[in-house]
């Protein structure tokens, strides 16, 4: 009797953030177990103009594959900490991760759910709530547990990106047993100077390749971001020139994430992830500030490297 | 095609027959490192095209002296201008030659893909979509 009134209690004094939390973290963790085949519709408003994608998806144990029915020679595979890129038959790029560090402090929570329909089928959206502002909604299918949609919001309550599957097909998909992929292999544990927090989002692990490539995960329980050291520049692609907070960058907007490259006297460095745009400002002003490296550095750089990891920040 | 540094060269040497220009070029428009290695070869190239050429100073090849003209100017003002016009190459060399090349966006999609799909939050929500332009009409 005691035991069952210190858990009563205990329940009582559970702050609901926490309650709510566990249930989030519930909801994507049924969600990653989920076995489906689904064509999803990525539709992104960027303050560079709209970013658009659709994207077959399968899932089957945890490991996630996309091809894309418009760009059929394209495939992707990602899942249990390896990512691979297949262009017409053969590996772009590919890299694989361990060891990943603690798990953020829960900062969103969601709500009890509304039961809704969608594609037809029974399903609950939930809103995901941090520091009082709606940060997205989530749709899950009731009987497979998968995420159906997402919408994810900026600060001002307009939408960012929404990532909605147009059709669905739960059970295990027919052919997800890809070939494993030759791969990059990072180290993780590795002890680097790039700031533990960043606004609202936590330095997770640090990993470094054998060319003395760095980069560091950070994550808010729910958007995430790598930042990467590299000897090397950075060649940001179809990028855009931006000025953020008086620094200068070059920006790059895909469907569901952004980078950003820039220079600094020890090397090159990026930023990839999936933040919304009214968060970047402020983890981009804790990261080094870009720098002409100056004609003798780039020669010294140039001739000698950068004789191992780049320089500490 | 994983890496196409001896086909750009030969390329740029105008080695290549049509079928080979056509598959390099093919490449060329799907990876961001190789194009890179393209435009900074070509860069070098130039560079080094457009320093003035300079002529032997008597002496230094024993052989060909009987086939060069005396000049008037003296040995240490020919060293000096072959050590010169070294350096100005290396320096030039080194500037616009990476020791190591350029990272493309989708290597950093690699890392970043890795890693968010061990996130709990990983699924299609984090999915990591290659830049495949604008295709939703």
């Amino acid at each position: 009797m005691r035991r069952a009134i210190a858990l009563a209690v205990a329940l009582v004094l559970l702050p609901a953030s926490a309650a709510f939390a566990a249930e989030l973290d519930e909801l994507l963790d049924e969600s990653r177990e989920a076995s489906y085949t689904a064509e999803q519709a990525i539709t992104c408003s960027t303050p560079d103009g709209a970013r658009n994608a659709v994207i077959e998806l399968s899932q089957a144990s945890g490991e996630l594959h996309v091809g894309a029915p418009v760009a059929p020679d394209v495939e992707v595979a990602s899942g249990f900490g390896g990512w691979t890129l297949v262009r017409e038959g053969a590996v772009v790029s590919s890299a694989n991760v361990e060891g990943a560090g603690e798990e953020p402090e829960p900062r969103y929570t969601v709500d009890e759910g509304t039961a809704i329909e969608y594609l037809g089928r029974a399903a609950t959206m939930y809103r995901m709530t941090g520091d009082g502002v709606v940060r997205a909604e989530l749709v899950f299918d009731v009987e497979a547990g998968a995420l159906l949609r997402v919408v994810t919001f900026n600060a001002d309550g307009s939408v960012f990106c929404e990532r909605r599957f147009v059709t669905f097909d739960p059970g295990t998909p027919p052919d997800v047993d890809a070939e494993p992929a030759p791969s990059v292999p990072a180290e993780g544990g590795v002890e680097s100077n790039l700031p533990e927090t960043l606004g609202n989002f936590e330095r997770l692990d640090v990993y470094e390749d054998e060319e003395g490539f760095i980069f560091a995960y950070y994550s808010d329980g729910f958007f995430s971001f790598a930042v990467f050291q590299t000897p090397a520049t950075v060649a940001a692609g179809s990028g855009s020139p931006v000025t953020i907070g008086e620094r200068a960058y070059v920006r790059s907007f895909g469907a569901g994430n952004v980078t950003y490259a820039w220079e600094t006297r020890s090397g090159g460095m990026a930023l990839v992830g999936d933040l919304p745009p009214d968060m970047h400002e402020d983890v981009l002003s804790g990261l080094p500030a870009p720098e002409d490296p100056g004609l003798f550095r780039k020669l010294w750089r140039n001739l000698f490297g950068q004789s191992g990891s780049p320089r500490p920040l | 095609m994983s890496h196409a540094g001896e086909l750009i060269s030969a390329y740029l040497d105008g080695e290549l027959a049509k079928a080979e220009i056509d598959q390099l070029q093919t490449h060329l428009s799907t990876c961001g490192k190789c194009a890179a290695e393209l435009q900074e070869m070509q860069v070098v190239r130039s560079a080094v095209r457009s320093l003035p050429l300079l002529e032997l100073p008597a002496g230094l090849i024993p052989e060909a002296d009987a086939e060069v003209v005396p000049l008037r100017r003296n040995k240490g003002f020919w060293v000096g201008a072959a050590a010169a016009a070294v350096a100005v190459v290396i320096a030039i060399a080194a500037i616009v030659t990476p020791s190591t090349p350029s990272v493309a966006l989708e290597e950093l999609n690699s890392r970043y893909g890795a890693r968010a799909s061990l996130d709990p939050a990983f699924g299609p929500a984090k999915m990591v979509v290659p830049d495949l332009g604008d295709i939703l009409e």
